[in-house]
Protein backbone atom coordinates (compact mmCIF):
# COMPACT_ATOMS: atom_id res chain seq x y z
CA UNK A 1 0.00 0.00 0.00
CA UNK A 2 1.31 3.41 -0.89
CA UNK A 3 0.41 6.36 1.33
CA UNK A 4 1.20 9.85 0.23
CA UNK A 5 1.06 12.60 2.80
CA UNK A 6 -1.36 15.45 2.02
CA UNK A 7 1.11 18.31 2.56
CA UNK A 8 2.92 17.36 -0.63
CA UNK A 9 0.17 18.67 -2.87
CA UNK A 10 -0.15 21.77 -0.75
CA UNK A 11 3.58 22.30 -0.91
CA UNK A 12 3.39 22.05 -4.65
CA UNK A 13 0.53 24.54 -4.96
CA UNK A 14 1.30 26.92 -2.13
CA UNK A 15 4.98 27.19 -2.92
CA UNK A 16 3.73 29.73 -5.46
CA UNK A 17 2.64 32.97 -3.71
CA UNK A 18 -0.10 33.59 -6.29
CA UNK A 19 -1.98 30.52 -5.06
CA UNK A 20 -1.67 31.61 -1.43
CA UNK A 21 -3.13 34.94 -2.47
CA UNK A 22 -5.95 33.23 -4.37
CA UNK A 23 -6.73 31.08 -1.32
CA UNK A 24 -6.86 34.15 0.94
CA UNK A 25 -8.91 36.15 -1.56
CA UNK A 26 -11.41 33.29 -1.82
CA UNK A 27 -11.53 32.44 1.89
CA UNK A 28 -12.21 35.98 3.13
CA UNK A 29 -15.45 36.57 1.17
CA UNK A 30 -16.75 33.14 2.19
CA UNK A 31 -15.88 33.89 5.82
CA UNK A 32 -17.63 37.26 5.64
CA UNK A 33 -20.63 35.72 3.86
CA UNK A 34 -21.11 32.96 6.42
CA UNK A 35 -20.71 35.33 9.36
CA UNK A 36 -23.13 37.86 7.93
CA UNK A 37 -25.76 35.16 7.56
CA UNK A 38 -25.02 33.90 11.05
CA UNK A 39 -25.53 37.49 12.24
CA UNK A 40 -22.04 37.83 13.64
CA UNK A 41 -20.96 40.62 11.32
CA UNK A 42 -23.08 43.71 10.71
CA UNK A 43 -22.51 46.65 8.39
CA UNK A 44 -25.44 48.80 9.44
CA UNK A 45 -25.82 51.04 11.42
CA UNK A 46 -22.18 50.43 12.39
CA UNK A 47 -19.57 47.92 11.29
CA UNK A 48 -19.32 45.40 14.06
CA UNK A 49 -18.24 41.82 14.69
CA UNK A 50 -20.03 40.14 17.56
CA UNK A 51 -19.54 36.56 18.68
CA UNK A 52 -22.17 35.48 21.17
CA UNK A 53 -21.79 32.30 23.21
CA UNK A 54 -24.46 30.40 21.30
CA UNK A 55 -22.68 31.02 18.02
CA UNK A 56 -19.17 29.79 18.89
CA UNK A 57 -19.52 26.26 17.45
CA UNK A 58 -21.00 27.52 14.20
CA UNK A 59 -18.33 30.20 13.95
CA UNK A 60 -15.47 27.70 14.36
CA UNK A 61 -17.00 25.44 11.71
CA UNK A 62 -17.58 28.22 9.18
CA UNK A 63 -14.07 29.58 9.74
CA UNK A 64 -12.56 26.15 8.98
CA UNK A 65 -14.91 25.74 6.00
CA UNK A 66 -13.91 29.16 4.62
CA UNK A 67 -10.20 28.36 4.90
CA UNK A 68 -10.65 24.97 3.24
CA UNK A 69 -12.83 26.51 0.51
CA UNK A 70 -10.07 29.04 -0.22
CA UNK A 71 -7.46 26.29 -0.37
CA UNK A 72 -9.65 24.12 -2.54
CA UNK A 73 -10.44 26.86 -5.03
CA UNK A 74 -6.77 27.73 -5.22
CA UNK A 75 -5.77 24.09 -5.77
CA UNK A 76 -8.52 23.76 -8.39
CA UNK A 77 -7.13 26.74 -10.25
CA UNK A 78 -3.68 25.17 -10.10
CA UNK A 79 -5.05 21.94 -11.53
CA UNK A 80 -6.96 23.73 -14.29
CA UNK A 81 -3.93 25.77 -15.28
CA UNK A 82 -1.78 22.68 -15.38
CA UNK A 83 -4.45 20.30 -16.63
CA UNK A 84 -2.77 19.66 -19.97
CA UNK A 85 0.52 18.81 -18.30
CA UNK A 86 -1.08 16.92 -15.46
CA UNK A 87 -3.02 14.77 -17.90
CA UNK A 88 -6.16 14.96 -15.85
CA UNK A 89 -9.34 13.66 -17.33
CA UNK A 90 -12.34 15.91 -17.59
CA UNK A 91 -14.36 13.60 -15.37
CA UNK A 92 -11.94 13.60 -12.48
CA UNK A 93 -11.41 17.36 -12.58
CA UNK A 94 -15.14 17.90 -12.57
CA UNK A 95 -15.52 15.57 -9.58
CA UNK A 96 -13.01 17.54 -7.51
CA UNK A 97 -14.59 20.86 -8.37
CA UNK A 98 -18.14 19.69 -7.99
CA UNK A 99 -17.34 18.38 -4.54
CA UNK A 100 -16.16 21.82 -3.53
CA UNK A 101 -19.33 23.31 -4.98
CA UNK A 102 -21.54 20.81 -3.16
CA UNK A 103 -19.79 21.48 0.13
CA UNK A 104 -20.06 25.21 -0.45
CA UNK A 105 -23.76 24.97 -1.18
CA UNK A 106 -24.19 22.64 1.78
CA UNK A 107 -22.56 25.02 4.21
CA UNK A 108 -24.24 28.02 2.59
CA UNK A 109 -27.71 26.57 2.74
CA UNK A 110 -27.30 25.93 6.44
CA UNK A 111 -27.18 29.66 6.96
CA UNK A 112 -28.34 31.29 3.73
CA UNK A 113 -31.00 28.85 2.64
CA UNK A 114 -33.61 29.61 5.19
CA UNK A 115 -33.60 33.27 4.19
CA UNK A 116 -34.28 32.34 0.60
CA UNK A 117 -37.00 29.81 1.17
CA UNK A 118 -38.71 31.38 4.12
CA UNK A 119 -40.90 33.26 1.68
CA UNK A 120 -42.32 30.10 0.09
CA UNK A 121 -45.19 29.37 2.42
CA UNK A 122 -45.66 26.03 4.18
CA UNK A 123 -42.86 24.26 2.32
CA UNK A 124 -40.65 27.20 3.16
CA UNK A 125 -41.48 26.94 6.85
CA UNK A 126 -40.65 23.21 6.95
CA UNK A 127 -37.43 23.65 4.99
CA UNK A 128 -36.49 26.69 7.03
CA UNK A 129 -37.01 24.74 10.26
CA UNK A 130 -34.93 21.82 9.05
CA UNK A 131 -32.10 24.07 7.95
CA UNK A 132 -32.13 25.95 11.24
CA UNK A 133 -32.32 22.83 13.41
CA UNK A 134 -29.69 20.91 11.44
CA UNK A 135 -27.38 23.85 10.81
CA UNK A 136 -24.42 22.37 12.71
CA UNK A 137 -24.77 18.82 11.28
CA UNK A 138 -25.03 20.31 7.78
CA UNK A 139 -21.82 22.20 8.34
CA UNK A 140 -20.10 19.09 9.59
CA UNK A 141 -21.25 17.29 6.44
CA UNK A 142 -19.94 20.11 4.27
CA UNK A 143 -16.65 19.99 6.16
CA UNK A 144 -16.39 16.27 5.48
CA UNK A 145 -17.14 16.83 1.78
CA UNK A 146 -14.49 19.56 1.66
CA UNK A 147 -11.90 17.31 3.25
CA UNK A 148 -12.77 14.61 0.73
CA UNK A 149 -12.56 17.15 -2.10
CA UNK A 150 -9.15 18.26 -0.83
CA UNK A 151 -7.99 14.67 -0.75
CA UNK A 152 -9.32 14.23 -4.28
CA UNK A 153 -7.57 17.29 -5.67
CA UNK A 154 -4.44 16.28 -3.78
CA UNK A 155 -4.50 12.94 -5.55
CA UNK A 156 -4.83 14.68 -8.92
CA UNK A 157 -1.83 16.85 -8.21
CA UNK A 158 0.50 14.20 -6.85
CA UNK A 159 -0.37 11.81 -9.65
CA UNK A 160 2.03 13.88 -11.66
CA UNK A 161 4.72 11.99 -9.75
CA UNK A 162 4.86 8.70 -11.60
CA UNK A 163 6.11 5.82 -9.55
CA UNK A 164 8.15 3.30 -11.37
CA UNK A 165 6.61 -0.03 -10.50
CA UNK A 166 9.62 -2.05 -11.65
CA UNK A 167 11.97 -0.10 -9.44
CA UNK A 168 9.66 1.01 -6.62
CA UNK A 169 12.11 3.38 -5.02
CA UNK A 170 12.69 5.46 -8.10
CA UNK A 171 10.40 8.35 -8.70
CA UNK A 172 10.03 10.18 -11.95
CA UNK A 173 8.95 13.76 -11.48
CA UNK A 174 7.15 15.35 -14.37
CA UNK A 175 7.68 18.88 -15.58
CA UNK A 176 4.52 20.07 -13.89
CA UNK A 177 6.10 20.39 -10.48
CA UNK A 178 7.79 23.71 -9.76
CA UNK A 179 11.51 23.61 -10.48
CA UNK A 180 12.47 23.97 -6.79
CA UNK A 181 10.38 20.95 -5.85
CA UNK A 182 11.83 18.72 -8.54
CA UNK A 183 15.02 18.57 -6.50
CA UNK A 184 13.13 17.79 -3.27
CA UNK A 185 13.53 14.38 -1.76
CA UNK A 186 9.96 13.18 -2.28
CA UNK A 187 10.66 9.92 -0.50
CA UNK A 188 10.15 11.99 2.65
CA UNK A 189 6.52 12.27 1.64
CA UNK A 190 5.98 8.88 0.11
CA UNK A 191 5.89 5.78 2.25
CA UNK A 192 6.21 2.36 0.74
CA UNK A 193 4.88 -0.74 2.49
CA UNK B 1 -4.66 8.73 -24.09
CA UNK B 2 -8.29 8.56 -25.07
CA UNK B 3 -9.52 9.54 -21.58
CA UNK B 4 -7.55 12.80 -21.61
CA UNK B 5 -9.68 15.72 -22.70
CA UNK B 6 -9.41 19.42 -22.33
CA UNK B 7 -11.93 21.01 -19.98
CA UNK B 8 -14.76 22.71 -21.78
CA UNK B 9 -16.78 23.79 -18.77
CA UNK B 10 -14.74 25.75 -16.30
CA UNK B 11 -15.87 24.64 -12.82
CA UNK B 12 -14.54 27.90 -11.43
CA UNK B 13 -17.30 29.70 -13.23
CA UNK B 14 -19.75 27.66 -11.15
CA UNK B 15 -17.90 28.68 -7.98
CA UNK B 16 -17.95 32.28 -9.19
CA UNK B 17 -21.69 32.08 -9.84
CA UNK B 18 -22.18 30.60 -6.39
CA UNK B 19 -20.17 33.43 -4.83
CA UNK B 20 -22.07 36.09 -6.77
CA UNK B 21 -25.35 34.41 -5.82
CA UNK B 22 -24.27 34.34 -2.18
CA UNK B 23 -23.31 37.99 -2.17
CA UNK B 24 -26.50 38.91 -3.97
CA UNK B 25 -28.43 37.19 -1.24
CA UNK B 26 -26.24 38.89 1.33
CA UNK B 27 -26.95 42.32 -0.10
CA UNK B 28 -30.65 41.52 -0.32
CA UNK B 29 -30.77 40.33 3.27
CA UNK B 30 -28.93 43.43 4.38
CA UNK B 31 -31.52 45.54 2.64
CA UNK B 32 -29.06 47.06 0.17
CA UNK B 33 -30.99 45.73 -2.82
CA UNK B 34 -34.39 46.17 -1.24
CA UNK B 35 -34.52 49.82 -0.41
CA UNK B 36 -38.25 49.72 -1.03
CA UNK B 37 -38.91 48.85 2.60
CA UNK B 38 -37.26 52.05 3.73
CA UNK B 39 -39.24 53.96 1.14
CA UNK B 40 -42.36 52.22 2.45
CA UNK B 41 -41.57 53.31 6.01
CA UNK B 42 -40.92 56.87 4.95
CA UNK B 43 -43.97 57.01 2.69
CA UNK B 44 -46.25 55.68 5.36
CA UNK B 45 -44.93 58.14 7.89
CA UNK B 46 -45.00 61.09 5.50
CA UNK B 47 -48.53 60.36 4.33
CA UNK B 48 -49.97 60.21 7.83
CA UNK B 49 -47.88 62.80 9.58
CA UNK B 50 -50.36 63.32 12.38
CA UNK B 51 -51.31 59.65 12.86
CA UNK B 52 -48.13 57.71 12.32
CA UNK B 53 -48.48 54.00 13.08
CA UNK B 54 -45.18 54.26 14.89
CA UNK B 55 -45.90 57.07 17.32
CA UNK B 56 -45.67 55.68 20.84
CA UNK B 57 -49.15 56.91 21.78
CA UNK B 58 -50.61 55.14 18.77
CA UNK B 59 -48.76 51.91 19.52
CA UNK B 60 -49.95 51.93 23.11
CA UNK B 61 -53.50 52.76 22.03
CA UNK B 62 -53.50 49.84 19.60
CA UNK B 63 -52.67 47.52 22.49
CA UNK B 64 -49.09 46.65 21.65
CA UNK B 65 -47.11 45.50 24.70
CA UNK B 66 -44.61 48.16 25.75
CA UNK B 67 -41.92 48.60 28.36
CA UNK B 68 -40.72 51.86 29.88
CA UNK B 69 -41.77 55.45 30.14
CA UNK B 70 -44.80 56.29 27.92
CA UNK B 71 -43.35 59.75 27.45
CA UNK B 72 -39.85 58.56 26.52
CA UNK B 73 -38.50 60.56 23.56
CA UNK B 74 -37.40 57.48 21.62
CA UNK B 75 -39.19 54.22 20.85
CA UNK B 76 -37.73 50.91 19.77
CA UNK B 77 -40.26 48.74 17.93
CA UNK B 78 -39.21 45.10 18.09
CA UNK B 79 -40.58 42.65 15.50
CA UNK B 80 -39.80 39.18 16.85
CA UNK B 81 -40.85 35.56 16.95
CA UNK B 82 -40.79 33.46 20.13
CA UNK B 83 -39.36 30.47 18.26
CA UNK B 84 -36.56 32.41 16.60
CA UNK B 85 -33.15 31.62 18.10
CA UNK B 86 -31.67 34.92 16.94
CA UNK B 87 -34.45 36.75 18.79
CA UNK B 88 -33.48 34.78 21.89
CA UNK B 89 -29.87 35.88 21.34
CA UNK B 90 -31.05 39.50 21.26
CA UNK B 91 -33.23 39.05 24.36
CA UNK B 92 -30.42 37.41 26.33
CA UNK B 93 -27.51 39.63 25.29
CA UNK B 94 -28.70 42.99 24.02
CA UNK B 95 -32.07 43.76 25.55
CA UNK B 96 -30.86 43.76 29.19
CA UNK B 97 -28.25 46.40 28.29
CA UNK B 98 -30.81 48.55 26.46
CA UNK B 99 -33.14 48.16 29.43
CA UNK B 100 -30.52 49.12 31.98
CA UNK B 101 -29.05 52.02 29.98
CA UNK B 102 -32.04 53.61 28.29
CA UNK B 103 -35.37 52.12 29.38
CA UNK B 104 -34.84 52.33 33.13
CA UNK B 105 -33.61 55.92 32.71
CA UNK B 106 -36.79 56.88 30.86
CA UNK B 107 -35.08 57.76 27.59
CA UNK B 108 -36.42 54.89 25.52
CA UNK B 109 -39.63 52.87 25.38
CA UNK B 110 -39.67 49.36 23.94
CA UNK B 111 -42.71 48.16 21.99
CA UNK B 112 -43.20 44.54 20.95
CA UNK B 113 -44.74 43.64 17.61
CA UNK B 114 -45.67 40.05 16.80
CA UNK B 115 -44.03 38.46 13.78
CA UNK B 116 -44.64 34.70 14.02
CA UNK B 117 -42.83 33.22 11.03
CA UNK B 118 -40.60 30.45 12.35
CA UNK B 119 -42.87 27.46 12.55
CA UNK B 120 -46.41 26.27 12.98
CA UNK B 121 -46.39 26.68 16.77
CA UNK B 122 -45.28 30.31 16.65
CA UNK B 123 -48.75 31.74 16.15
CA UNK B 124 -50.01 30.02 19.31
CA UNK B 125 -47.12 31.43 21.32
CA UNK B 126 -47.90 34.94 20.12
CA UNK B 127 -51.63 34.59 20.80
CA UNK B 128 -50.82 33.42 24.32
CA UNK B 129 -48.38 36.26 24.84
CA UNK B 130 -50.96 38.84 23.81
CA UNK B 131 -53.43 37.22 26.21
CA UNK B 132 -50.95 37.73 29.06
CA UNK B 133 -50.63 41.38 28.06
CA UNK B 134 -54.35 41.74 28.78
CA UNK B 135 -53.42 41.14 32.42
CA UNK B 136 -50.23 43.20 32.34
CA UNK B 137 -47.98 40.12 32.39
CA UNK B 138 -46.61 40.20 28.86
CA UNK B 139 -42.95 40.84 29.73
CA UNK B 140 -42.86 38.05 32.33
CA UNK B 141 -44.30 35.65 29.74
CA UNK B 142 -41.91 37.00 27.09
CA UNK B 143 -38.94 36.36 29.38
CA UNK B 144 -40.21 32.90 30.33
CA UNK B 145 -40.58 31.82 26.70
CA UNK B 146 -37.17 33.02 25.58
CA UNK B 147 -35.49 31.47 28.63
CA UNK B 148 -37.10 28.12 27.82
CA UNK B 149 -36.78 28.26 24.05
CA UNK B 150 -36.17 24.94 22.32
CA UNK B 151 -36.12 23.65 18.75
CA UNK B 152 -38.61 25.08 16.28
CA UNK B 153 -41.91 23.16 16.39
CA UNK B 154 -40.45 20.63 18.83
CA UNK B 155 -43.61 20.99 20.87
CA UNK B 156 -42.18 23.31 23.50
CA UNK B 157 -44.84 25.94 22.66
CA UNK B 158 -47.75 23.63 21.93
CA UNK B 159 -51.08 24.46 23.56
CA UNK B 160 -50.44 22.47 26.72
CA UNK B 161 -46.99 23.88 27.30
CA UNK B 162 -48.16 27.44 26.68
CA UNK B 163 -50.78 26.98 29.38
CA UNK B 164 -48.13 25.52 31.68
CA UNK B 165 -45.88 28.53 31.06
CA UNK B 166 -48.78 30.86 31.78
CA UNK B 167 -49.55 29.05 35.04
CA UNK B 168 -45.98 29.78 36.20
CA UNK B 169 -46.57 33.53 36.11
CA UNK B 170 -47.47 34.83 39.58
CA UNK B 171 -50.72 36.76 39.70
CA UNK B 172 -52.00 35.68 36.29
CA UNK B 173 -55.68 34.74 36.23
CA UNK B 174 -55.30 31.40 34.47
CA UNK B 175 -59.01 30.95 33.72
CA UNK B 176 -59.16 34.30 32.02
CA UNK B 177 -55.97 33.46 30.15
CA UNK B 178 -57.30 30.07 29.00
CA UNK B 179 -60.52 31.61 27.79
CA UNK B 180 -58.62 34.26 25.85
CA UNK B 181 -56.19 31.74 24.40
CA UNK B 182 -58.76 29.07 23.49
CA UNK B 183 -60.97 31.55 21.62
CA UNK B 184 -57.97 32.99 19.76
CA UNK B 185 -59.08 36.41 20.85
CA UNK B 186 -56.04 38.20 19.47
CA UNK B 187 -55.72 36.38 16.15
CA UNK B 188 -56.68 39.48 14.16
CA UNK B 189 -54.41 41.62 16.31
CA UNK B 190 -51.39 39.37 15.62
CA UNK B 191 -52.31 39.18 11.92
CA UNK B 192 -52.33 42.98 11.79
CA UNK B 193 -48.84 43.05 13.31
CA UNK B 194 -47.63 40.56 10.71
CA UNK B 195 -49.17 42.66 7.95
CA UNK B 196 -47.50 45.78 9.32
CA UNK B 197 -44.16 43.99 9.52
CA UNK B 198 -44.47 42.71 5.96
CA UNK B 199 -45.42 46.18 4.73
CA UNK B 200 -42.10 47.39 6.12
CA UNK B 201 -40.20 44.63 4.31
CA UNK B 202 -39.71 42.50 7.42
CA UNK B 203 -40.11 38.82 6.65
CA UNK B 204 -37.48 37.44 8.97
CA UNK B 205 -36.80 38.11 12.62
CA UNK B 206 -35.69 39.98 14.62
CA UNK B 207 -36.03 43.44 13.10
CA UNK B 208 -36.26 46.79 14.79
CA UNK B 209 -37.40 50.30 13.96
CA UNK B 210 -36.19 53.11 16.18
CA UNK B 211 -38.35 56.22 15.94
CA UNK B 212 -39.03 59.49 17.67
CA UNK B 213 -41.86 58.65 20.06
CA UNK B 214 -44.01 61.73 19.53
CA UNK B 215 -44.73 61.33 15.84
CA UNK B 216 -42.94 58.13 14.85
CA UNK B 217 -40.65 60.16 12.63
CA UNK B 218 -37.01 59.60 11.64
CA UNK B 219 -37.23 55.80 11.50
CA UNK B 220 -33.93 53.95 11.71
CA UNK B 221 -33.99 50.27 10.89
CA UNK B 222 -31.82 47.73 12.67
CA UNK B 223 -31.87 44.32 11.01
CA UNK B 224 -31.00 41.24 12.99
CA UNK B 225 -29.90 40.40 16.50
CA UNK B 226 -27.32 43.15 16.66
CA UNK B 227 -25.23 43.83 19.75
CA UNK B 228 -25.78 46.75 22.12
CA UNK B 229 -23.30 49.18 20.45
CA UNK B 230 -25.40 49.13 17.26
CA UNK B 231 -28.51 50.23 19.17
CA UNK B 232 -26.46 52.65 21.25
CA UNK B 233 -25.12 54.43 18.15
CA UNK B 234 -28.63 55.02 16.78
CA UNK B 235 -30.14 56.02 20.14
CA UNK B 236 -27.28 58.40 20.99
CA UNK B 237 -27.57 60.05 17.59
CA UNK B 238 -31.28 60.58 18.13
CA UNK B 239 -30.82 61.88 21.66
CA UNK B 240 -28.30 64.44 20.45
CA UNK B 241 -30.64 65.84 17.78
Amino acid sequence: MIMISIPLSMRVVFSIPTYILIAIVMAIPFWILFNVFDQLIFFEPIWIFYLSEDAITGFILTTIISILMGMLVSMNIYVIRHSSKLKISRASLFSGSSLSIISGVCSSCSSVGFLLISTFGTAGIIASNLLTIYQIPLRIVSLAILIFALYYIHKRIVQSCVIDTIQPRSIIITETLPRELRDTDLSMHIMFP
Amino acid sequence: MSGVRKMKVNPLSVIAIMTVFGFGTLLYSQGVLSLDHRVAVMAQIDSTESESPFSLSNLIEQGSPYLGNPSAPITIIDFSDFQCHLCARYVKNTEPLINETYIQTGQVALVFKHLPNRGFDSMGAHLAAQCTDEQGKFWQFHKLLYENQQGIDSGWVNEDNLKKFASQIPGLDIERFNSCFDTQKYKEFVDRDVKLANSQGFFDTPNFIIVNSIDGSDPQIIRGAQPFPAFQSVIEQKLQR
